[in-house]
């Protein structure tokens, strides 16, 4: 139950990035490299990208039941 | 105290405090993340919920989500003078009601109706939980002034913090420009420019001294300058970064007053 959709914030600065998931999404499926993304996004500390590096949605899997 | 070389960029705020005790910048640091008060939504009362999340779950996310904050116009509940109650003074009521009619539908915070148009989300776009086709969510949230002392959903800053100002020095003489500095320095403050090896951006250094210990002929000199403090605010939204400071100076200055006061007996505490 820990990171079913993406966290508001980020856990450790408080930063605010669960608005920014899709584009991130969007954007690292199209093949760019998530560094630059990341960096073109304003995600200048490592605590922040690391939130949205590994996340994993879980939610469409428990959607289903 | 001076306040030199501002910056202010997106919600960033940087500058420089001159001639200030770190005491004095950390008091203000602080502040900053402890006691400049912001809004945030603190209770919801769940009509319907089918959605596959908790509702303590939405409750927690509802939370977290930073709010446009209009100081002016409103007072902590508890110092309001309906006595704790809620009131349109020290209460914003928000609410959603969506019911997904396809799959895989998601509740943004656009979806928050709020009863103050100056108290919104301050991005439309927070995803706060999915849904399948016929599920339902159907809550009213309140929100209310509080601090990050109480819960840091309340801090209006996420990232604060400040630095010496770093001195970065080159003694031309004995530089051989082996290059080594441009290599090592993680912030790429060096440069070899016209058989030169330039500093640039030294604001910039972190203090490593990896540039110090990779130089063979002792040419760098690092240190940092105790009287200039750099300091860096970086908001949520919820108020723009020179607002929380201005905040925080009034708060500090308030504090001190009452520390005065305490001293010369004049103080309620006192009696």
């Amino acid at each position: 139950m820990f990171k079913i959709l993406i966290p508001v914030r980020c856990f450790t600065c408080g930063k605010l990035i669960a608005d920014k998931w899709e584009e991130f999404k969007e954007r690292t499926l199209k093949g760019e490299d998530p560094k630059k993304v990341l960096d073109e996004m304003g995600f200048t500390r490592y605590c922040c990208r690391r939130m949205l590096l590994s996340h994993v949605n879980a939610i469409d899997e428990i959607l289903k039941f | 105290m001076n306040i030199k070389e501002t910056f202010i960029n997106g919600g960033i705020l940087r500058f420089t405090l001159e001639g200030v005790d770190v005491s004095i910048a950390n008091s203000l640091r602080r502040i900053m993340i402890s006691e400049v008060p912001t809004m945030a939504i603190d209770e919801i009362y769940v009509a319907e919920n089918t959605t596959p999340l908790f509702d303590e779950i939405i409750a927690h996310r509802l939370g977290l989500i930073p709010l446009k904050t209009d100081l002016d116009s409103y007072t902590f509940k508890d110092k309001c003078s309906c006595q704790g109650v809620g009131c349109s003074r020290c209460q914003v009521v928000f609410s959603i009601d969506k019911k997904a009619e396809t799959d895989g539908e998601i509740i943004y915070s656009r979806d928050l109706k709020s009863d103050d148009v100056n108290v919104t989300p301050v991005t439309p776009n927070i995803p706060i939980a999915k849904m399948a086709r016929g599920q339902r969510l159907t809550l009213e949230a309140y929100a209310r002034l509080g601090t990050g002392k109480e819960h840091a959903k309340w801090e209006p800053v996420a990232a604060c913090f400040y630095k010496y100002k770093p001195i970065v020095e080159l003694d031309t003489g004995k530089c051989n420009l082996c290059g080594a500095c441009v290599s090592e320095c993680p912030k790429n403050i060096f440069k070899i420019e016209k058989n030169k090896v330039v500093i640039e951006n030294a604001d910039t250094c972190i203090l490593c001294l990896e540039c110090v210990n990779k130089c063979k002929p002792n040419a760098i000199r690092v240190s940092y300058d105790k009287n200039n403090i750099m300091f860096t605010v970086e908001s949520t939204g919820a108020l723009p970064p020179e607002r929380i400071f201005l905040e925080a100076l009034k708060i500090f200055d308030d504090k001190l007053s009452e520390l005065r006061s305490i001293i010369t007996g004049k103080s309620e505490v006192d009696k």
